[in-house]
């Protein structure tokens, strides 16, 4: 009874979803051709619109090479951070039996929940304190911080699930906490820092806000603020280019979505943005 | 302290120095922020003492007597030892002796005048006008546009002029140039019609967005389930791709769709439809695309959490219905919906408390334009205090709105803490040493 059901479900499915499905085929096609005037059909294959891969698009922007190694640093040091923070706290917060443990818990899920751009103004001015306002250490110190009530609350999840036997064991045999942290129960969670560590790799891959607020200067520019800059500063849009430049952009996180699949879908249940 | 107990902190201490930096601090000094006058003009390190001429007109405002304005714009050139001494230094012993007698102790109210009595040197001729320019600046005593960098030096430069005692104080409030603390952020706050707008068009941004969140979310949930895995993927595939494309791309994509030179002007040609910007044009339009490009993602992080919740119903339930002779549409009304509360619950409040706060998409999308007629309360923070085309950034004014927007913050997260089953999750951990 349910083939005829079935497609009436795909056809209202298909057709609330055109609208994205042609934004992504316009998205690649544009990207490597050259539509006709005024037109939105493709009239000849190109890579023009890659230009700035090889020349300088125009005179102030720094190389693409230079922003996307930026944008790499930015992005692993915050992952690393998150997990290297992350994976110790957790701990405490999942299996320690300290006395402040409850509150420290309590402030946690607070701070999950809590939406830490509101702070950003306030932040703009403690990096101007601090001195770390427009270089790309301030935006990676911010961006990792904001992560980790998140990463924290992933990971804690991830020691919840191991068994208590394991560690009873250890104790039993006389192995203290942390040589029981580091040699049991860190190889046991060893997937969910993996997933943990893609995540906020891709988290700060993507990130615009905090580097167009924290670090708006040349030197410290991210792929995100480059492309908004890019199609900002231009009075006739160009929109091969900004395809070509998207497309240059979100490869990586596209190749890494697909190798990880199956690992993330488990942490963007959790959500991080609205 | 036990060893447990050391441990645990020891471990918590790295997160908790980054929580400390970057929440608590941020937190405390957005309270503080809100009640000063801070801003790029007056800097954020503290400032200087200053009056400058067009300070003038606004002091008798501040409490400084007139006769005290006087005396400021009064001040202007005098022939005293201190002067002498400096325009000795710079054009020669002899012009200043001869200075001295012919005008020593006189004053001249400005600086011509002052440039016509160097102009007397008879023996020590000083003859370009340049030179007298310079050399007149010299006998300059008014403190009109000189920065004294502490309280002290102004009292004393104040007092050496002769400003009567009782115009002191108020006369070096006024011109100190830092911050100062005031409440007139709040006031202002109040006062203006625009943070009225600002506060209806966030309720109608939060309202519209998170409907369509949760009714889309709940539909594609809700119809994959029923399809075969292969096709139910492709377009969970679909729907989800917006939550992790980069921001700046995923809007692009949409800009592409609306400008007028896009797929939908393109798409309208053929009916006589003018070319116009779909998502620009009129404040309709922008609203309707604004709630477009946050409701995608927002519908694809529902999909996920309704889906998995769907699958842990017991399929049985189905089958029950389904002899019962239930279709589709009165399954999920009745025997899926039902069970479905909980995850509804969670998003809506979750959502409710992000899209409040979220700018990112609209400042991407319209940048709160046409006008101000997207302009939510998040974004008008933003470009009150760190993005405006006047220049000045007020970020006293813009730490009052997103005090607002921090209370609300932790009070719904306070509410979040009551949602979450926290006896289960402070379960004592079970090694006791």
């Amino acid at each position: 009874m349910n083939t005829k059901g079935n497609w009436i479900l795909i056809l209202a499915l298909s057709l609330i979803s055109a609208p994205l499905v042609i934004m992504y085929g316009f998205q690649l096609i544009d990207s490597i051709s050259r539509p006709a005037p005024g037109g939105i059909i493709p009239q000849e294959w190109e890579l023009t619109n890659w230009r700035f891969l090889w020349t300088s698009i125009d005179s102030a922007r720094p190389s693409i090479w230079r922003v996307t190694f930026n944008t790499f640093v930015f992005a692993s040091s915050t992952a690393l951070l998150v997990c290297a923070f992350s994976i110790t706290a957790a701990y405490a917060l999942s299996r320690l039996n300290f006395s402040a443990r409850r509150f420290f818990l309590a402030g946690l899920i607070m701070l999950h929940a809590f939406p830490t751009i509101t702070l950003i103004i306030a932040i703009f001015i403690v990096l101007q304190f601090l001195g770390l306002y427009d270089s790309l250490m301030g935006v990676i110190l911010v961006k990792a911080a904001l992560e980790l009530p998140f990463g924290i609350w992933i990971m804690k999840g991830f020691y919840d699930s191991v068994p208590w036997e394991i560690e009873m064991a250890g104790v039993q045999d006389g192995a203290s906490r942390f040589r029981v942290w580091r040699e049991l129960i860190l190889p046991q969670v060893k997937p969910g820092l993996s997933a943990l560590l893609i995540f906020s790799f891709l988290a700060g891959w993507s990130e615009f806000i905090l580097p167009l607020v924290l670090a708006p200067g040349a030197d410290a520019q991210v792929l995100a603020t480059y492309m908004n800059a890019v199609i900002a500063d231009d009075t006739r849009p160009d929109y091969g280019l900004f395809k070509a430049i998207g497309m240059f952009y979100a490869l990586p996180v596209i190749a890494v979505y697909l190798l990880f699949q199956k690992r993330l879908m488990n942490i963007y249940g959790g959500g991080t943005k609205g | 302290m036990t060893r447990q107990t050391l441990l645990g902190l020891g471990f918590l201490s790295p997160a908790l120095l980054a929580v400390v930096m970057f929440f608590l601090l941020p937190v405390v000094l957005t309270v503080v922020f809100a009640f000063t006058n801070m801003s790029t003009s007056t800097g954020i390190l503290g400032g200087a003492y200053q009056i400058s001429e067009s300070d003038l007109r606004r002091l008798p405002a501040a409490g400084v007597s007139d006769e005290a304005v006087t005396l400021l714009e009064g001040a202007g050139y005098a022939v005293q030892p201190e002067t002498l001494a400096l325009f000795a230094a710079e054009f020669g012993e002899d012009r200043a002796s001869e200075l001295e007698k012919l005008h020593g102790g006189a004053t001249f109210d400005d600086r011509r005048a002052m440039e016509r009595a160097l102009k007397e040197l008879r023996r020590n001729p000083l003859r370009k006008v340049r030179d007298r320019k310079t050399a007149a600046e010299l006998f300059r005593v008014s403190i009109l546009g000189q920065r004294f960098a502490t309280e002290a030096e102004f009292q004393t430069a104040i007092a050496d002029l002769g400003v009567p005692d009782p115009d002191r104080a108020a006369l070096t409030t006024a011109a100190y140039t830092g911050w100062t603390f005031t409440t007139q952020n709040f006031e202002l706050l109040w006062k203006l019609p625009a943070t009225w707008r600002y506060a209806l068009n966030t309720v109608l941004y939060v309202v519209l967005t998170l409907g369509f969140n949760v009714s889309f979310g709940l539909f594609l949930a809700l119809s994959t389930f029923y399809l075969p895995t292969r096709t139910a993927q492709t377009f969970r595939a679909i729907w989800f791709l917006p939550r992790i494309l980069p921001p700046v791309l995923y809007v692009l994509m949409w800009q592409w769709l609306t400008w007028d030179q896009g797929f939908i002007s393109a798409m309208m040609r053929p009916f006589g439809i003018e070319p116009i910007n779909w998502m620009r044009h009129t404040a309709t339009h922008a609203w309707i695309f604004i709630v477009l490009i946050n409701g995608c993602v927002g519908a694809s992080l529902g999909m996920i959490l309704f889906s998995s919740s769907l699958r842990a119903i017991p399929e049985t339930q189905l089958f029950a219905a389904q002899v019962d002779g239930a279709n589709r549409w009165q399954q999920a009304r009745y025997v899926l919906l039902p069970q479905m509360r909980w995850p509804i619950l969670f998003i809506t409040s979750y959502q409710t408390l992000s899209l409040l706060t979220s700018f990112e998409y609209i400042l991407l999308a319209t940048d709160g334009g046409p006008g101000r007629q997207t302009e939510v309360w998040a974004l008008a923070a933003y470009h009150t205090a760190l993005s405006n085309y006047g220049g000045n950034l007020e970020y006293g004014l813009g730490a009052a709105y997103a005090l607002g927007l921090v209370i609300i913050g932790i009070l719904l997260s306070a509410l979040y803490l009551r949602f979450f089953n926290f006896r289960e999750l402070v379960a004592k951990p079970r090694i006791e040493q």
